[in-house]
């Protein structure tokens, strides 16, 4: 074979190789969040019960857990009794917040009805808080320091352990540390 | 939802609060639903594979799209909404790469292909473009020592060459050896 075609070749296709075999094993759609690092976008919504409103300003000082769930998702579900616990655990500290994502009311009302709530649900009508916290899917939480800052992102449903080690996470930035 | 929880449901910060001030003037009617679409179409679906948010049907899609009316509603610019929701979803959102670092290599690599490709054809013509009666003679015009397997040889060259009787016609060079 002609030397010269052999190295134009190699030139070519060795890079699109690398890049392939590097991101072989990726999954395309596991993108860090922008938003980490970054001062949690500020919402006031209202709760599920329509009997209050939840501004995200008022609770600097305290650890904010933001979760985005939906009565349709099964992973909420799985969680529930995790954050609910975690809710009163870290009473002194932490205020957990839910968001509701892309559901009716009325079964966020059922729902809560029957399986309890220890903590706020709110309503993002229109889906703008959900857009501001580049949320794809349900659940999602947020951990925000007590100065405002998004310290983590968790996706999928929470273990005790990862909401215990991410609210410690979350109260040592608020520390300054 | 009740008239009170539509109420509260207002109180939600509108949206583009960490924006700044809009870049644009305030867009309405038809305008604002074409402009609509136009932007739309340069945000990826975060959940949908390879759709835009002006094409998709999902809820999220939905939304997004509203959130882009609302923004242009206000006079918010094409890039202050894009950036606004590569903010929050990164880069993957837009559906067209920014032109800065490596990024370059998305934009050129298919033009440096298309070069490449280009380049590869026109040497390839040109060097089988050269006639065939220009290949020197050598030992390849020599025959087979079977007196039977040579005639196959020469009756082949005729066909191929056109050479009268399979012999190389006498050149300059005198290459024919075989008669």
């Amino acid at each position: 074979m002609n030397r010269r075609v052999l190295w134009v070749g190699l030139a070519l296709s060795v890079p699109l190789v690398a890049v392939l075999v590097a991101n072989l094993g990726r999954d395309p759609r596991a993108i860090r969040s922008p938003l980490i690092g970054r001062a949690a976008p500020a919402f006031a919504l209202p709760t599920a019960d329509g009997a209050a409103s939840v501004d995200l300003t008022e609770l600097r000082g305290r650890v904010v857990v933001l979760n985005f769930w939906a009565t349709w998702c099964i992973p909420c579900f799985e969680e529930h009794e995790v954050l609910a616990r975690g809710a009163e655990q870290f009473a002194d500290r932490a205020q957990f917040l839910g968001v509701v994502y892309q559901d009716e009311v009325e079964k966020v009302h059922r729902y809560l009805e029957r399986f309890g709530q220890s903590y706020p649900s709110l309503l993002d009508e229109g889906g703008q808080t959900a857009i501001a916290y580049g949320v794809g899917g349900v659940p999602e939480t947020y951990f925000i320091s007590p100065d405002g800052v998004i310290v983590e992102k968790y996706e999928g449903a929470l273990t005790s352990r990862a909401l215990s080690a991410l609210v410690e996470s979350a109260a040592r930035h608020g520390a300054g540390s | 939802m009740s008239a009170a929880l539509l109420a509260l449901a207002l109180l939600a910060v509108p949206a583009g609060g960490n924006l700044g001030p809009p870049q644009g003037a305030p867009l309405a009617g038809e305008e604002l639903e074409r402009e609509t679409h136009r932007v739309s179409a340069l945000l990826r679906c975060p959940v949908c594979q390879g759709l835009s948010v002006a094409d998709s049907p999902v809820d999220l899609a939905r939304d997004m799209r509203s959130q882009v009316r609302e923004l242009l509603s206000e006079g918010y610019s094409e890039e202050q909404i894009v950036e606004y929701f590569e903010s929050a979803y990164g880069e993957f959102v837009r559906l067209e790469p920014k032109l800065t670092g490596v990024n370059w290599l998305v934009w050129l690599a298919p033009l440096a292909g298309l070069l490449a490709g280009a380049g590869v054809v026109a040497w390839a013509l040109r060097r089988g473009g050269a006639p065939p009666a220009a290949r020197p003679a050598g030992p390849d015009d020599a025959l087979p020592a079977d007196e039977h397997l040579a005639s196959y040889v020469l009756k082949a060259r005729e066909l191929a060459y056109g050479w009268p009787g399979g012999a190389r016609p006498s050149e300059p060079a005198g290459a024919g050896t075989e008669a």
